[in-house]
């Protein structure tokens, strides 16, 4: 049985949901425009999936088998509605630049994979600190993706320009098409060949011994 | 009916605002199921079907329901209906009805096509929650950019998803040449596939202009 | 207030309550007659999809099992136990499938002379294409890894001496290298079969001496070695016939090309050099 801290981590880097088990691309794409957005993003998905993970696990014993996605969607589609209208309340133009990916994290198959794959079965404990883990994995993840495409796409970082120097004169040249779609899917292609690398050089089996034969 | 429009809308949803490539939709399906011609073919065929049902129930769902001061509050929730039931209501109906008809094709495949259905396995359950799906439902409906009626709405819908499956199939003839190059270790499947699709992208971005 | 929450629960009730009226009319309308073990045997099977049957994935699988095109012992990752209530799930007597391993026939790799320079795509069925890829010997194995790339269990390395090696402990014969070997040297064979011929090549002796250091020359010496009259040169190669093989590795001794391959010998002589090895350190450590 895994301790709490590990299901907590597991979420982080080993099993890290956008570079590692690749689900909710969707949304890695479209919102790490900047920082702000990937952050937002971030945080949303993490409370929905963070609630929706407790409540599947808090009445897993009354959701029978056969109707059981159904059932996960309902629970997924009350706390989307719920981040949405919070969202449009609290942080208008938040929610204006995060547009259609705010509805659409009900169908973010991380939350619906973790619900099916974990709470269904475990505590509920295990399965907030599982939901935090990986909704803070995402987040990261997120935010890495985004920092490479603001900073280096329009020389910003949460909105302030770091491409000027002291004087305004900038430092270098924003290469505007990393945050248009091209640069969307290179730059995560890379991040995803690089953490394979890593994953990669920790645990590569030895098999190239030649045997008698 | 415009003509003019029906090309534009077309052009705009197969090629300025592809919906993968572009929109950022669709992604995980492509990802996973673009290996194959033959795989490709029949998950952007289905989801071409579901993405077309969708928009038409899903408008007159919007329209006649939901909408402020549509027919249904203004006959029975009068004190309701200036403020639409749409925010609340969106996320949970649409789901419910793209999951449903999910499960409708997938019992109309299963008798009448069964080797689809055989072929798609456990991808044709998946599409419920491909996000394109959705996503045209919302671009449609609550999110649209220009004037919206059923007709516009189920065109945009079909187009959207010959877009998807138009790149689908371009993705899936680049994948089937990549596996037999000497690609490093790291960068074998998605990450190459994502690089490909970059670059793909970058020649989408050609069509920019054409329509908006 | 309260109106909303009526109205959005009405909405959604109505809703909910349509579409499954719609889906329950559905499922009358398309109604399939679906054979109730099919999902029964689809439940035993492990589900991985893993395509080690040969088949596109276990659903596949539990329709041709249950139709009686395929035998239950068709799924290689399934545990003994499933499979048995599979048999009996169906009715049918239980039969023990004997276990198997992918082999590979063929001695070659850097042992056997190149008769080209070969650039282009990695992969051996592509090579055999360009004027019969690039080795000397017309039935050699070509050494790219086609079947390296198909295995499902990675199960097999290409080693330094351009061979395959198959890992036995991961290999579940699903036969996946033997279906895309263009030259058919690697086949999965039954585990039991210690002594088998490592070569494919049917060039007369002549010019497999030429080609190859450890090729089959047909000079008959293993024919007229064995006791049980189970190897015959048929057609310049040296064929086993194992109904009447006891493995008894006399053919392989005698062979003076290395050809025929007994796994225990080499596996003993291996264990030796390896104790051999050591030896020689344990009295320095002894005096020290």
């Amino acid at each position: 049985m895994p301790t709490c801290r590990e299901e907590f981590s597991k979420g982080i880097i080993k099993g890290n949901p956008i570079f590692v088990l690749m689900l909710g691309l969707c949304p890695t794409l479209a919102t790490t425009t900047s920082v702000k957005n990937a952050f937002a993003m971030g945080l949303a998905a993490s409370a929905v999936l963070i609630c929706s993970n407790v409540i599947v696990s808090a009445f897993r014993r009354f959701i029978p088998k056969a109707v059981r996605i159904p059932c996960f969607i309902v629970v997924i589609a009350s706390f989307v509605t719920i981040v949405d209208m919070v969202m449009k309340g609290f942080f208008w133009e938040q929610s204006k630049s995060l547009s259609i990916f705010i509805p659409l994290i009900v169908v973010n198959c991380i939350i619906l994979g973790r619900a099916e794959a974990f709470a269904y079965k475990s505590s509920v404990l295990r399965s907030l600190l599982d939901g935090a883990g990986a909704g803070l994995g995402f987040t990261l993840a997120l935010m890495l993706v985004g920092t490479i495409r603001e900073v280096l796409g329009a020389g910003t970082f949460w909105g302030y320009p770091i491409y000027l120097d002291s004087f305004s004169r900038p430092v270098y040249v924003p290469m505007t098409g990393l945050v248009l779609a091209p640069g969307a899917f290179i730059v995560l292609g890379l991040l995803m060949a690089f953490f394979r690398h890593l994953g990669n050089r920790r645990r590569r089996p030895d098999l190239r011994e030649v045997t008698f034969e | 009916m415009n003509f003019g429009l029906i090309i534009q809308i077309a052009i705009l949803n197969l090629f300025v605002q592809n919906f993968v490539i572009a929109r950022f939709l669709g992604l995980c399906p492509f990802i996973g199921q673009s290996d194959d011609k033959k795989k490709a073919l029949g998950m952007g065929v289905a989801v071409t079907f579901v993405m077309t049902l969708a928009s038409f129930v899903t408008y007159l769902l919007f329209a006649y329901v939901l909408k402020p001061n549509s027919w249904f509050l203004t006959t029975f929730f009068g004190t309701i209906a200036e403020d639409g039931l749409v925010d609340v209501l969106k996320t949970a109906s649409y789901i419910l009805v793209i999951a449903s008809l999910v499960q409708f094709v997938e019992m109309f495949l299963k008798r009448h096509v069964p080797a689809l259905y055989r072929a798609m396995g456990i991808y044709l359950a998946l599409i419920t929650t491909n996000c394109a799906v959705l996503g045209v439902a919302l671009l449609n409906t609550t999110d649209a950019t220009m004037e919206m009626n059923l007709l516009t709405a189920v065109l945009q819908g079909f187009f959207a998803g010959l877009g998807f499956t138009l790149v689908m199939l371009l993705m899936a003839g680049i994948r089937e040449r990549l596996q037999y190059l000497n690609v490093p270790r790291c960068m074998k499947g998605a990450p190459i596939a994502f690089l490909c699709t970059g670059l793909m992208a970058l020649a989408f971005l050609g069509f920019a202009g054409m329509a908006n | 207030m309260t109106s909303f929450l009526l109205g959005s629960l009405l909405v959604l009730g109505l809703l909910a309550l349509l579409l499954g009226i719609v889906l329950a009319i559905a499922s009358r309308v398309f109604h399939v007659d679906v054979d109730p073990r099919i999902e029964q045997v689809e439940e035993l099977l492990p589900g991985a999809n893993c395509g080690g049957c040969g088949l596109a994935g276990c659903a596949m699988a539990a329709e041709q099992i249950v139709a009686g095109d395929a035998s239950p012992n068709i799924c290689p990752v399934c545990s003994a136990d499933a499979r048995a209530k599979i048999f009996e799930l169906l009715g049918l007597a239980a039969q023990e499938s004997e276990p198997k391993v992918a082999r590979v026939l063929c001695g070659g790799g850097a042992a056997c002379k190149e008769k080209d320079l070969y650039h282009g795509v990695d992969d051996c069925r592509a090579a055999v294409l360009v004027q019969g890829g690039a080795k000397a010997c017309d039935f050699a194995c070509i050494g790219l890894g086609s079947c390296v790339d198909a295995c499902p269990f990675e199960a097999i390395f290409i080693g330094e001496d351009g061979l395959p090696h198959v890992i036995e402990e991961r290999c579940t014969a699903c036969g996946a290298c033997e279906r895309i070997c263009p030259r058919h040297v690697i086949r999965v064979m039954p585990k039991k079969q210690v002594v088998w011929v490592k070569c494919s090549s049917h060039d007369p002796g002549k010019v497999v001496n030429k080609i190859c250091q450890t090729g089959c020359i047909a000079c008959r010496k293993c024919e007229k070695e064995c006791p049980f009259d189970a190897i015959h040169v048929v057609d310049n190669l040296a064929v086993i016939d194992y109904e009447k093989c006891k493995l008894c590795g006399k053919c392989a001794k005698v062979c003076p090309k290395h050809a025929i391959i007994d796994i225990r010998a080499l596996r003993r002589a291996a264990a030796k050099a390896a104790k051999q090895a050591e030896q020689p350190k344990q009295p320095a450590a002894a005096d020290a």
